[in-house]
């Protein structure tokens, strides 16, 4: 009998402290579930693209056109740093619809395969599961938007350095804008995610936070009430793109960049919570 | 405890107590108790519907009961500080991203608990997953699905397996393999609940049976008890003078049934009986045959009214 039968290896790898459920191991997990799939990686690369892309297109258009004006750019040093962040973030308009997709895909693909049964079996009170993936998804995301955004400050100092257009990247009135870019994409992320989580489908997911990123802004601008207006910078793109965009290219500025990101939190925080309640009540 | 290789004290036990599942009106699991022993695999049958995966799921907490409680090693599943070590569980071929490839599934399963590449490979080599080990899992054969899932249940060691139909969609090789594996995790101690809609399988791997039919318990009874207790033997009885011979055996614990000209069906009389009688009257007999009952014989007996979605034309 025991000839045929296979054998169980014992737990040779394992001893009594290593094989416990911790959080730094679901963090571990994440990053492993994050980092192996395709579609995360060619969104990142995606970012990246983006974002150097942009700033390579803005930049070059700031550079023919701007310096041939009567009010030419590249006076003051606060304008040069302004023509920097423009060109820097520019990217972040359209690098937006990528991570929210992402955020979305994140959870919503496990629901979709199956896989997050084996998730919820794994972690079975769930929520460090979802903890640890909003985690990984932020920082990963802050990471890499943070090192486009630093790229296209590089690319931009390329085209403008020809223009008599300089700014240092560690100026605070280039890098904060940039920071603060980084930090819109990444909590975007994870507000796609509690998204994500909460309606359970990926066509679902992404119709709504594409909607409110690209079709609710557009329909309040479009609405001659007043109310409309007073809406308008507390939506979450608004909001989020008014941390770092200079007030010409948003045209309204009515809070300070720190108020924008209280904002940002507190669309980030609904959706989180909205997500955590249902991930606890519900069935997985 | 005693950790690393050699006899580990598997003595653990599933132990259901009233448990209950509704979803809206429908009650899908209703009122349920028992205990699933270690040492040995115990089978879990029923008809479609019948509430069997939804019971395996409260075990592990992924559906939350509606009343009533399940424990492994007396906690819920929920509460133990390293799940995958206690129960592994294999509720669904492909709960698995199929972007992923296996082992990086593994990898990210294992790393929950802090469980080593080295034992990654291991279940690896366990469930003979080398070859595709590396390959995307969407390509993945259900045969390979299965055995996938079954590495990603074995990772923690557990003491504890619960297998939702392991057999599905495998070759019969790997229904062998599936069989002897089994056998093996119990004869190591473990506690197996093994669920499977194949009787015949059912019949050949399990040394107890829970039979569920319409979320409630049918039997619960070692598997040899189930096979001769839920029918009783009958004979099958060949004669030209059938009629005469149908007269003389009616009897009240005795039911004659005539299923083609000049044959019956006998329960209630061995065969022994039945050829006294016939010779005490010089009846003649062409074939007098004992039919052992099957699971499957008995197995429809005990569900026949249970049964959630039985066409019409059986009724």
């Amino acid at each position: 009998m025991t000839t045929i039968a296979p054998t169980t290896p014992g737990i040779e790898g394992l001893d009594q402290q290593s094989g416990r459920l911790s959080f730094v191991g679901i963090l571990r997990s994440e990053w492993i579930k994050l980092r192996s799939l395709r579609s995360t990686v060619w969104s990142y690369l995606s970012v990246v693209v983006i974002m150097l892309g942009l700033a390579l297109m803005l930049s070059l258009t700031i550079a023919n056109e701007g310096f041939n004006a009567p009010d030419a750019p590249g006076g003051s040093a606060a304008d040069q740093a302004g023509l920097f962040v423009q060109s820097s973030t520019f990217g972040v308009f359209l690098a937006q619809l990528v991570v929210a997709v992402l955020g979305v895909l994140v959870i919503t693909g496990e629901y979709s395969t199956g896989m997050a049964r084996s998730t919820f079996t794994a972690v079975p009170k769930r929520l460090p599961a979802l903890a640890a993936k909003a985690t990984v998804l932020f920082v990963v995301t802050y990471l890499v938007s943070l090192a486009a955004g630093i790229g296209a400050y590089f690319v931009s100092a390329a085209v403008f350095a020809g223009h008599d257009v300089s700014a240092s990247l560690t100026d605070p009135d280039v890098l904060m804008p940039i920071l603060g870019a980084s930090l819109y994409l990444s909590l975007l992320a994870v507000f796609a995610l509690g998204v994500g989580t909460m309606v359970r489908s990926s066509a679902g997911g992404i119709g709504i936070v594409l909607a409110l990123i690209l079709v609710v802004p557009t329909i309040l601008q479009l609405v001659p009430a007043e109310w409309a207006q007073d809406i308008y910078p507390y939506l979450l793109s608004t909001a989020g793109t008014n941390m770092f965009a200079p007030t010409e290219v948003t045209g309204t500025e009515v809070l300070t960049a720190w108020q924008d990101l209280l904002v940002v939190l507190g669309w980030v925080g609904a959706s989180v919570a909205g997500a955590a309640t249902l991930l606890v009540k519900r069935d997985a | 405890m005693c950790p690393g290789r050699g006899i580990r004290n598997f003595d653990v036990m599933i132990t259901a107590e009233g448990l209950t599942k509704r979803f809206g009106a429908k009650t899908a699991v209703d009122d349920i108790s028992f205990t699933v022993p270690p040492g040995q695999v115990t089978g879990f049958l029923g008809p479609n519907g019948a509430g069997k995966s939804t019971t395996m799921r409260m075990i592990v907490g992924l559906d939350r009961p509606s009343g009533g409680s399940v424990t492994v090693n007396g906690e819920p599943y929920a509460r133990h500080r390293a799940p995958l070590r206690e129960v592994g569980a294999l509720l669904d071929a492909k709960a698995v991203h199929t972007g992923r490839t296996a082992e990086n599934h593994l990898l990210a399963m294992a790393a929950t608990h802090g469980i080593s590449r080295q034992r990654v490979r291991e279940v690896i080599e366990l469930t003979g997953l080398e070859s595709v080990a590396r390959k995307r899992v969407g390509g993945f054969s259900l045969g390979m699905g299965q055995r996938l899932g079954i590495a990603a249940a074995m990772l923690g060691d557990p003491a504890t397996l619960i297998l939702d139909e392991p057999v599905n969609g495998l070759d019969p090789e790997g229904v062998l393999w599936v069989r002897r594996f089994v056998r093996h995790l119990a004869a190591e101690g473990r506690t197996v609940f093994l669920s499977s809609h194949l009787m015949s399988e059912m019949a050949l791997t399990a040394d107890h049976l829970i039979v569920l039919g319409k979320g409630r318990i049918i039997t619960d009874a070692p598997m040899a008890d189930v096979i001769a207790g839920g029918t009783r033997s009958r004979v099958h009885v060949r004669s030209p003078h059938a009629s005469q011979l149908a007269d003389l055996l009616a009897g009240p614990d005795i039911s004659v049934m005539r299923s083609e000209a000049g044959v019956l069906e006998v329960t209630g009389l061995e065969a022994s009986g039945i050829g006294d009688l016939a010779a005490q009257h010089s009846l003649t007999i062409h074939e007098l045959t004992p039919k052992n009952a099957s699971l499957e014989e008995a197995y429809m007996a005990l569900t026949a009214d249970a049964v959630e979605y039985r066409t019409e034309a059986l009724r």
